[in-house]
């Protein structure tokens, strides 16, 4: 009996490396390997031959010509950098403030479920860029207001209440940026309603017997139920932001690219990441062990 | 109507009028705030869709804000015309969406070996899982195209080149092996999302079901075949949209990868130096291409959408 139970275990542990083989080899055969070959790349002179690519040791040869010589790289990183911090915590905050909106029950709610998705659809790279350029030449056209991809004018709006300039123009800049972010937040939306759809009832019928109130309801139960949602969330979002392809390091490095200076296009992209890579570990840490950590206890 | 003196005297009827304030309140704001976001979303269709069939001298016409002076279709042949539709559209549905296809299953299988089974390694490869979604393709694109310009596995090909003086790797540029492979071995466009969503949705399943289908004998991958797709539409609905429209929006692998071959994607791309060729560079015609281009991922989604935004709930992504 305890015999065959072993070998049970042991044949449910092959079939499991089984199930996963074709991802490692996958994985080895187009990640691996040319992860490697980018980072080699970064410290070499590549050129390419008639029926391969050679490398020549250079030392950090690259690294020094993009940060000294180099037009611009270093400013665009530090934009990008910057932008990073609050662009992320908008886009997660947002999509969580949606979903939760849209996972309670009301009137119209599936319509709205069906709208929030179509900016996966609509808002691709290239189609947001042809409406971007066209919705802003639109702005200008009728009026010369604020140009924004939202077409709302919300500078009238504001004029209308006499507020100063000041406040206006940071309300008008706040309030584009987040229609513009929202362009973002589509599959986000989903992944945070599927999480809340995934908190089991009872805990907020416990809540409702303690006598919570909305506010300790979210904070106590809904936040740190959805906490491995948020890290992925947050992972996504941080991919997606820092890949897109308006952004002005990828511009360079894919222009580099294509005069097929692959060496340096790889130092650019390996220094750029390893910042957004350094910058995301010490977030999703922090996430982890200081915000999380309380519940958990 | 309200008999406020009795309202007064009962506190329980006060707390139920604030009660309903608050819900009332609670309403009133939810609801600005979905209209507020549904109108910024809304409002591009319906930019696109108005300036796709007014003719282009309504560009120059202010009185001319919504709805068109006259209807035409002329701006939807140009833009036909400069995306090449039919032919890039037709290398969009048999190389991206066959890849699409693929990843949605091969990722099915891989996260199934996740989450029913335990190993050693386990944590460590699905560790990498997540490595592989936060290293941005942009890393690995150099490489690989030169990869598949010789295709190779573990430099073999390279070996018999030295010693036998023929070359007998594969040049896989310009071929739908490009995305195919990738999506076969689970390593696709964003393939480690999608074998993150499984594999939560997979341990979320009830094991009875396959226990019984082993003790009637069934293998690992029968009973996979046989129990746990059949009760897993919701997530295959879910992964099968999303994993379509990033391969239908797919335009950097595709640029590269597929440079003879221009999928629809890739045309987007080019638009502009286009549609200068066919003489109607302007916002109408432009409109026009971007409609064409999200069209057949607007009708699937409209197809779907009942089912998908009801699966919603029920793919469960656990915290």
């Amino acid at each position: 009996m305890k015999r065959s139970l072993k070998d049970f275990s042991q044949k449910r542990r092959m079939y499991g490396r089984m199930f996963i083989l074709p991802w490692e080899i996958g994985f080895v055969i187009f990640f691996l390997i040319p992860l490697a070959q980018s980072l080699m790349f970064v410290f070499s002179n590549v050129t390419i031959g008639q029926s391969d690519f050679n490398t020549v040791w250079t030392g950090m040869d690259n690294i020094n010509y993009i940060f000294n010589q180099s037009p611009k790289y270093v400013e665009n990183l530090v934009d990008s950098l910057t932008s990073f911090t609050y662009s992320i915590p908008l886009v997660v905050a947002l999509s969580l403030i949606v979903a939760v909106m849209l996972n309670q029950k009301f009137k119209g709610r599936v319509i709205f479920r069906s709208i929030f998705f179509l900016p996966v659809i609509i808002a691709t790279g290239v189609v947001m860029n042809y409406i971007q350029g066209d919705a802003a030449a639109e702005a200008l056209r009728s009026g010369g207001a604020e140009a924004s991809s939202s077409g709302v004018n919300v500078t009238e709006i504001l004029q209308g209440m006499n507020l100063s300039t000041e406040i206006t123009d940071f309300l008008v800049g706040f309030v584009n940026q987040i229609f513009n972010l929202f362009w973002d937040c589509g599959v986000q939306i989903v992944l945070f309603i599927s999480g809340l759809q995934s908190i089991p009832e009872q805990l907020y019928e416990v809540c409702k017997v303690e006598g919570a109130n909305e506010w300790e309801k979210f904070w106590y139960v809904t936040f740190p139920m959805l906490s491995g949602t948020t890290l992925l969330v947050v992972v996504f979002t941080a991919i997606e932001i820092f890949t897109d392809s308006a952004n002005l390091v990828m511009k360079q490095a894919y222009a580099a690219m294509q005069q097929q200076i692959y060496d340096r296009s790889a130092a650019m992209l390996w220094v750029y990441f390893a910042l957004v890579g350094l910058i995301l570990g010490v977030v999703v840490l922090l996430l982890q062990k200081k915000i999380f950590a309380k519940w958990a206890t | 109507m309200f008999n406020f003196k009795k309202i007064k005297n009962d506190p329980q009827s006060a707390l139920l009028m604030k009660k309903r304030l608050t819900h009332g309140i609670v309403s009133f704001v939810r609801y600005f705030f979905l209209l507020a976001l549904s109108y910024v979303v809304l409002f591009q269709l319906i930019f696109m869709i108005s300036y796709s069939i007014r003719p282009p001298v309504d560009a120059y016409n202010p009185s001319v804000v919504w709805i068109p002076s006259e209807f035409t279709l002329e701006n939807f042949t140009v833009a036909y015309d400069s995306l090449d539709y039919l032919n890039s559209g037709l290398v969009s549905v048999y190389i991206m969406m066959i890849a699409a296809l693929i990843e949605v299953f091969t990722c099915a299988v891989i996260a199934y070996g996740f989450a029913r089974f335990d190993f050693k390694e386990k944590g460590l490869v699905f560790f990498l899982v997540l490595v592989t979604i936060m290293v941005p393709v942009q890393m690995l694109v150099v490489p690989m195209y030169l990869n598949f310009s010789h295709f190779d596995i573990l430099g073999i090909g390279n070996l018999i080149r030295e010693w036998t003086g023929t070359d007998i790797r594969p040049n896989m540029l310009n071929t739908a092996w490009t995305f195919y492979l990738p999506s076969l071995f689970g390593v696709g466009v964003r393939s480690g999302l999608f074998i993150f969503i499984y594999r939560k949705f997979f341990e979320g399943l009830p094991r009875e079901l396959e226990e019984a289908a082993y003790v009637d004998g069934a293998g690992p991958l029968r009973t996979f075949l046989s129990v746990i797709l059949p009760s897993s539409g919701v997530v295959f609905l879910t992964v099968t949209i999303f994993s379509s429209i990033w391969h239908w929006n797919e335009n950097y692998l595709s640029g590269l990868f597929l440079q003879e071959k221009p999928s629809l994607a890739v045309m987007m791309d080019l638009l502009d130096t286009s549609l200068e060729q066919n003489g109607g560079d302007n916002r109408m015609t432009r409109m026009a291409a971007c409609l064409l281009f999200i069209l057949p991922m607007l009708i699937m989604y409209m197809i779907l959408q009942r089912k998908f935004v009801q699966s919603i709930d029920r793919v469960g992504i656990v915290g």
